[in-house]
């Protein structure tokens, strides 16, 4: 149970509950204000009955031609707010969205560790396009799924044909 | 053909300017000026050589050379737009933002056609919030290249000189200037230029703000609504219909959405209170809004309400989820049927029950706790305990048994925290809160046993809130029965939660916590850099550990975690103005108010102004010679701290709790924040009186004998108002506030301040120093024995306190706040006999003039107060290791074994103790060092 609405600035002084999870990063301010200026639309939290707030989502539209699609940055649920279908319904208003901006489709990079999140990708209907190579750095570096889900626009659905050879980062457009 | 030459030339240009760039993205300063001059040296008229010397040169911190340069550069009129750039960004770093605004309004004028040059006027105009200058700017854009974004632009400025401008204070003004906007919108419709989303969304802005909401509602319904097309347009016209008052249609709206999306919890609510709203403006008459069939099918009595509810419940059974809005929109309406005095027992049934109902449906999940905390209070106290006892039942799990699943385990973890919430913790003996520590410690070690184990390190392990219920409770047993062991007791229960789920924050918060209430700095320290803190969480998490960290000593940690929240203020203060600009650039104008709110908010931080002031403390306290007291900026924030302006943004809820008292009211609504925050602001204020008053003090030193005398009346002033604001904060005996709720922050600093006598020490320094200004025999030996006694009181005081002061590490805590404080006043009294030194010094100039006796008198007496200095550190040094060496043994096997852990007595008690050497060797060598410094003067 969920009240979604448009994430604010202030808000980032009360994600802390979600963000001190060690999967969120906290980014620099000037990167969540480049989203809130740029697709104020895409960048949703949702709150609980008791204020608090539960998760978000952040995302974007972006690419030309048949290659117009929405794109998420960033989703993440409270640890006290899992399983109760959260990230659905974040996920769900993200594709609303980007139905509504007649994009071609939705797609996501996740870390090819994260088993649950591609488990949880999946079930929505979201198929491993591509493999990156080392597109998380750290120590090792760590290959990301690229990974996407057609919209109706997309009839033929032509987006979600998988790639048969891994990408590198710099391939990505 | 001419144009083709100059092409070619900007080419071979860029070629030769790219380096520059390069270096400079790089880092690397020093081979970006050695290209400057290379450039320079081949094309010494190239303006953006030039440009780029100067960010350059900034950048390696010779802001002088830079202005000489930009101050050429701003003689020759550039409008090359490579080089308004380079030094657009020189004048961003110096935050001399007007500048920007007259670089490009001399450029506009030289080359008038030119977009981008006016858009960066624009641009510069909106940096420094000028929003008359903006308007003229985006008229002028306009007419020069007629797009509707330019239009826009011009149309917002008006909106925020209206909203933020001269309207602000001036309704009339305000009302015409928003007129004037409407209009203006009107006429891109009527012309039919009305394009993109973005134009309609300020015409939306536009007509909110003038509380316009039939015609937003047209708009809606019209072609306009259809280029919102991001927009949900049946929750912008619930919004307009309520703000109408037009009850029926909400409730109409609001149930057509719930029987798409029944898990929206915002339509509930509005749903409920629309029922309440309609029933209300039905029986008043005023029921002329709606159309027949609308009215049909509108809820407004409770029975419809709750016959809705049940319809989406049932409607709702075959989902996958199981759905918890309708379910919760029952207490709702129990809380609504509660205001307006009407019994709910007729159609909701036992409210007791209602509570038992949600909690066996969901109680398996962690939420179900955050759902109904809040509908607890539609319970008194009575049936609070009933239900506390009904839901601990309905789990099935007694004191000899264990869960067996991990849902059930949840379902109990669940029924004691609401039991906590519903205050059955509360009026127990210590004798049965042990033995709930000790019940709680078990289920969690049996849980992380069987459902916890093998669980990726990122994720909270299932049985953990046992372990943090445990920990609240010896917090509570440490208020109860003021024992310290508690404590101690409830970090080691922590440290060892940690080894098992490394990623809990709460445990890590709650460790912070403790840590710093046994004055055990070192342990916060290690667990804070665990979480990983940084950006926005600095300002909103600062409290927990940077804000504690100036009473303990630790000063090396302390110039780390100012520096990096100074660092952040202070960047993202000068990057805000940019996000500005983006907003204009998207069309994002609906984010512009709240990104101009946001930027003030930040900047009016007070844990940032704090920490602002305990830096310039902290050099003072390193500051040994008068030429780096010179290089000290002393001026907390250039003076321009607007105090009114203050804020606490502190994130308190990030602590979870589950006291009573904040079961559904938010802990910064409570009176012992308000308290704090008064308490807070004047500390600061107060602290901040010292910098004032040494600062006015330098200029007295710096001044000749001309203007002397108008700094010296300066100075006598803010010792006045000093001295008038500490009486007035003296009369309101402001009280510590309560740390009885694990959710309170830290008392304020401003007791153990209050308990110092810095005003009285330093104005008696002070007053020294102005009697040898003054070059006064008599008062400079009046006030120097005055100042003799200060100090020799200062310790006599410190003495009584710490040697009485309980062996217990709460009090040491204290203690040790108050050997910090009275090092500050020890430390700036060191600055003041450089600072009178320097004072009394024959120069060249004086000598002739003056007789050489009162001079060497004077300074007889600045050596009477100097060895008085040196009796009192030397007298503080052995008072510290005294009471350092008085060690704290006490012997912890006792609560250690009833906890159940495996950790060593000892080994706790010497982590703390070890943390409190750190602090008492750095102390010790400050003492050290001002004891040097003294012997040269």
């Amino acid at each position: 149970m969920t009240t979604l609405r448009p994430f604010s600035c202030t808000d980032m002084y009360r994600f802390n509950n979600v963000n001190l999870d060690p999967l969120t990063e906290t980014y620099g301010l000037s990167f969540y204000m480049q989203y809130l200026a740029h697709w104020p639309e895409y960048f949703q939290v949702a709150e609980s009955p008791s204020g608090e707030i539960m998760g978000y989502i952040m995302g974007k539209a972006e690419g030309v031609g048949e290659n117009w699609h929405g794109h998420v940055t960033a989703l993440t649920v409270s640890p006290d707010f899992r399983r109760i279908g959260l990230a659905a319904s974040l996920m769900n208003f993200l594709e609303e969205v980007s139905e509504k901006k007649r994009a071609y489709f939705v797609d996501l990079f996740v870390r090819v560790s994260n088993q649950i999140a591609i488990k949880m990708y999946t079930n929505l209907g979201y198929i491993v396009y591509r493999t990156v190579l080392e597109y998380y750095s750290g120590d090792p570096d760590e290959d990301a799924y690229d990974m996407r889900k057609a919209l109706s626009r997309d009839v033929n659905q032509k987006s979600v044909i998988p790639l048969v050879h891994p990408v590198r980062p710099e391939e990505v457009d | 053909m001419s144009r083709h030459v100059q092409n070619a030339d900007s080419a071979v240009l860029e070629r030769r300017l790219r380096p520059i760039y390069d270096w400079l993205d790089s880092g690397n300063n020093k081979k970006a000026l050695q290209e400057c001059d290379k450039v320079i040296k081949k094309t010494p008229n190239l303006q953006c050589a030039k440009a780029l010397k100067a960010l350059t040169l900034l950048r390696m911190g010779r802001e002088n050379d830079t202005n000489v340069i930009l101050d050429n550069l701003n003689a020759e009129k550039p409008i090359d737009e490579a080089t308004l750039q380079a030094m657009t960004l020189c004048y961003r770093e110096m935050q001399e933002l007007e500048k920007i605004c007259k670089l490009y309004e001399t450029a506009v004028k030289l080359d008038p056609t030119h977009e981008e040059l006016h858009t960066q006027l624009f641009m510069s105009h909106v940096r420094v919030s000028d929003f008359k200058a903006q308007q003229q700017s985006a008229m002028a854009l306009y007419k020069q290249k007629p797009k509707n974004p330019y239009y826009c632009w011009n149309v917002m400025s008006i909106v925020l000189q209206a909203t933020r401008g001269e309207g602000a204070t001036d309704p009339t003004k305000r009302k015409l200037l928003l007129s004037l906007a409407e209009r203006m919108m009107k006429k891109l419709v009527d012309d039919d230029k009305v394009d993109a989303e973005q134009e309609v969304q300020l015409y939306v802005l536009v007509l909110e703000l003038l509380d316009k909401y039939d015609d937003l509602i047209k708009i809606l319904d019209g072609p306009l609504g259809e280029k919102l097309q991001c927009a949900n347009l049946s929750h912008l016209k619930l919004k307009y219909c309520k703000k109408l008052n037009r009850w029926t249609q909400v409730n109409v709206i609001c149930k057509e959405i719930l029987n798409e999306s029944f898990d929206r919890w915002d339509i509930w609510k509005e749903y409920v209170n629309s029922v309440f709203k309609s029933t209300n403006s039905c029986i008043n008459g005023d029921s002329q809004e709606f159309s027949g069939d609308e009215f049909d099918c509108a809820d407004n009595t409770a029975e419809k309400c709750h016959e809705f509810i049940c319809c989406v419940i049932e409607g709702g059974a075959a989902n996958d989820f199981l759905l918890r809005g309708p379910f919760l929109a029952r207490f709702e309406l129990c809380a609504k049927l509660q205001e307006n005095n009407i019994p709910s027992n007729d159609i909701l049934g036992d409210i007791i029950e209602l509570f038992v109902e949600y909690f066996r449906k969901f109680g398996h999940k962690p939420c179900c706790v955050s759902d109904l905390r809040i509908y607890l209070k539609l319970l008194n106290d009575e049936q609070k305990s009933e239900l506390a006892t009904k839901l601990v039942k309905e789990v099935g799990i007694g004191p000899t048994s264990i869960p067996q699943s991990a849902n059930q385990m949840q379902r109990h973890i669940g029924a004691l925290q609401l039991s906590r919430l519903c205050g059955s913790h509360r009026n127990l003996s210590p004798e049965h809160l042990r033995a709930l520590v000790t019940a709680f410690i078990l289920h969690y070690q049996h849980g992380y046993q069987a459902y916890g184990k093998d669980l990726p390190f990122t994720d909270l392990g299932p049985s953990d809130n046992y372990a943090l219920l445990a920990a609240h409770v010896l917090y509570d047993l440490s208020r109860i029965e003021n024992g310290v062991d508690y404590l101690i007791g409830a970090v080691a229960l922590l440290e060892s939660l940690l080894k098992n789920s490394p990623s809990n924050f709460h445990a890590k918060l709650l460790a912070v916590k403790f840590y710093h209430m046994l004055g055990d700095g070192m342990g916060a320290n290690n667990i804070f850099y665990s979480l990983d803190i940084k950006h926005l969480q600095l300002d909103s998490l600062g409290y927990i550990h940077c804000g504690q960290l100036a009473t303990t000593g630790l000063y090396s940690l302390c110039a780390i975690h100012y520096d990096t929240t100074l660092k952040f203020f202070s960047s993202n203060y000068k990057d805000s103005t940019d996000h500005l600009t983006f907003s204009y650039k998207f069309g994002s104008f609906h984010k512009l108010d709240e990104f101009m709110d946001f930027r003030e908010t930040m900047n009016n931080s007070m844990h940032y102004t704090t920490v602002v002031v305990d830096r310039i403390i902290l050099s003072l306290v390193d500051c040994s010679r008068l030429d780096s007291l010179y290089n000290l900026d002393i001026s907390p924030k250039d003076n321009k701290i607007e105090w009114d302006k203050l804020g606490d943004n502190r994130d308190l809820k990030v602590y979870v709790t589950w006291d009573p008292e904040f079961a559904s009211q938010d802990i910064e609504e409570s009176e012992e924040i308000k308290q704090l925050y008064i308490q807070d602001l004047k500390f600061l204020k107060l602290r901040t009186h010292i910098l004032w008053s040494l600062s006015c003090g330098i200029e007295v030193l710096k001044s000749l004998d001309g203007t002397r005398q108008k700094h010296i009346e300066s100075l006598q002033k803010i010792l006045k108002d000093w001295k008038d604001l500490e009486d007035d904060v003296r009369e309101n005996n402001l009280k510590p506030i309560s740390e009885d709720l694990i959710a309170y922050p830290p008392p304020s600093r401003l007791h153990s301040f209050l308990q110092t006598s810095y005003r009285t020490s330093i104005k008696a320094f002070m007053d020294f120093f102005l009697a040898l200004a003054a070059d006064n025999e008599q008062e400079a030996d009046s006030t120097c024995k005055n100042a003799e006694l200060e100090l020799e009181s200062l310790t006599q005081r410190l003495e009584k306190i710490v040697m009485t002061a309980a062996s217990d590490f709460r009090e040491k805590r204290k203690a040790m706040e108050l050997f910090v404080n009275s090092l500050e006043v020890i430390c700036i009294g060191c600055v003041l006999c450089i600072m009178s030194s320097e004072l009394i010094k024959p120069s060249q100039a004086k000598k002739g003039k003056k007789k050489q006796a009162p001079e060497s008198k004077l300074k007889d007496f600045l050596h009477l107060l100097v060895n008085q200095l040196k009796t009192q550190i030397n007298k503080l040094s052995d008072l510290l290791t005294n009471w350092s060496n008085a060690v704290i043994e006490k012997d912890l096997v006792n609560i250690l074994e009833s906890l159940n852990l495996n950790t060593h007595s000892s080994d706790s008690h010497k982590n703390i103790t070890q943390s409190y050497a750190v602090s008492c060797k750095e102390i010790q060598g400050v003492l050290k060092n001002k004891l040097k410094m003294l012997d040269t003067i």
